[in-house]
């Protein structure tokens, strides 16, 4: 039993590191170019939500000889996040940096086939859920690929730090099903987290072998979120593509609303 | 680092109850699943997880929970939750497991509506 104190301080470190109840997400002043077209104003998804199978995938590499604490890494880990990524998969944060409750955008490009070249654009985001000295999750709006979170964490296993992503996660709508079991989406995903974690090692100069461990968590499909494609930013984003040429020709004067 | 945390389960008339203690993270995976296991060795169509003497859960604690749901689902049973603070309250509702599972202020209220 905690005394009155203990409950204090937890219910403190509680508020700091959660997002601040919010039904909807809300873009922040961004760093860079990136394009808000299908984050504002859309609700955040958990892995409840979506409509295709759930599953959980645990990526991890071990930064043997890193001598640094697990906060200092995450630390790193935090400011050089868009950094980490493949180049594919472009991510700006908000001025904030990543800090709970603050979105960061997303530009993707996806393979349109298994094995072909990422040329699809797809614009989205997440938001920041929870953010700690070793651990941040972000989570994903209506729209998005996956419904569900990812969190990344920094800790010490058999005296070794280990930095981890672990995504709980299923596809969004039928059409981000069918990309996934069909067309590859799903290992275009993981390449992405193993590509995360090996430019993290390589930070530190960490030759790191990244290990994968999936577990189907609900095998059930889920009919009733099948409506969730009315947001499906990868059609939303090809639609605001084809609609750029309409939008150059629009006269620059026009009052904004 | 001390990781403490304890799961036990009691039975209620329809119900079973697991009892948590501590703080829900990464290390409360084993014990947290172990005890939903023995929990589903009775035959009762709700499990309940009991907050009461729960001092923080992140978001990997969240996750588990997650978990813990799905399990419940494909078995058919309710999961039902009670002693949350409002301020993991306001968590459940950002993370929207509130949407798929009933939230009760105490045991009293949820043995009334369940019983």
């Amino acid at each position: 039993m905690n005394t009155p104190d203990q409950d204090n301080a937890n219910q403190k470190r509680s508020e700091t590191a959660w997002a601040p109840p919010t039904a909807r997400m809300k873009v922040g002043e961004m760093t860079g170019s990136a394009r808000n077209i299908n984050v504002d104003g859309r609700q955040p998804m958990s892995p409840l939500q979506g409509f295709g199978q759930m599953w959980q995938k645990t990526f991890k590499v071990r930064l043997s000889g890193v001598d640094k604490s697990a906060a200092e890494v995450m630390q790193i880990w935090k400011e050089n996040f868009p950094k980490f990524q493949p180049p594919e998969n472009r991510f700006y944060p908000s001025m904030a940096g990543i800090q709970p409750g603050e979105v960061l955008l997303i530009e993707a490009k996806v393979p349109p086939f298994a094995g072909l070249p990422s040329i699809l654009p797809v614009v989205t985001g997440v938001m920041v859920l929870y953010a700690d000295d070793t651990t941040f999750t972000v989570m994903t709006p209506e729209g998005h690929p996956e419904a569900g979170w990812n969190t990344f964490s920094v800790f010490e296993e058999d005296d070794v730090l280990v930095a981890q992503c672990q995504s709980l996660c299923r596809p969004n709508d039928p059409l981000y099903d069918f990309f996934n079991r069909f067309m590859g989406a799903s290992s275009q995903q993981d390449k992405i987290w193993i590509h995360v974690l090996v430019s993290l090692a390589d930070h530190f100069e960490v030759k790191g072998q990244v290990t994968t461990d999936k577990v189907l968590v609900d095998p059930k499909v889920q009919w009733s979120q099948a409506k969730n494609i009315w947001h499906n930013a990868a059609i939303r984003t090809m639609f605001y593509v084809l609609g750029t040429p309409l939008r150059w020709l629009r006269p620059k004067n026009r009052p904004s609303s | 680092m001390e990781h403490i945390f304890s799961a036990s389960e009691r039975e209620l008339p329809g119900m079973v109850v697991i009892d948590l203690q501590g703080e829900i993270n990464a290390f409360a995976d084993q014990e947290l699943s172990a005890a939903y296991e023995r929990a589903e060795g009775h035959a009762t169509p709700t499990v309940v997880l009991n907050f009461k003497e729960v001092s923080y859960i992140n978001s990997t604690g969240i996750a588990l929970i997650v978990g813990l749901l799905a399990r419940a689902r494909k078995a058919g049973r309710r999961l039902a939750v009670y002693g949350l603070s409002d301020h993991y309250q306001e968590i459940f509702q950002i993370t929207r497991l509130a949407d798929f599972m009933n939230i009760y202020s105490d045991e009293a209220s949820l043995v009334a509506e369940l019983s």
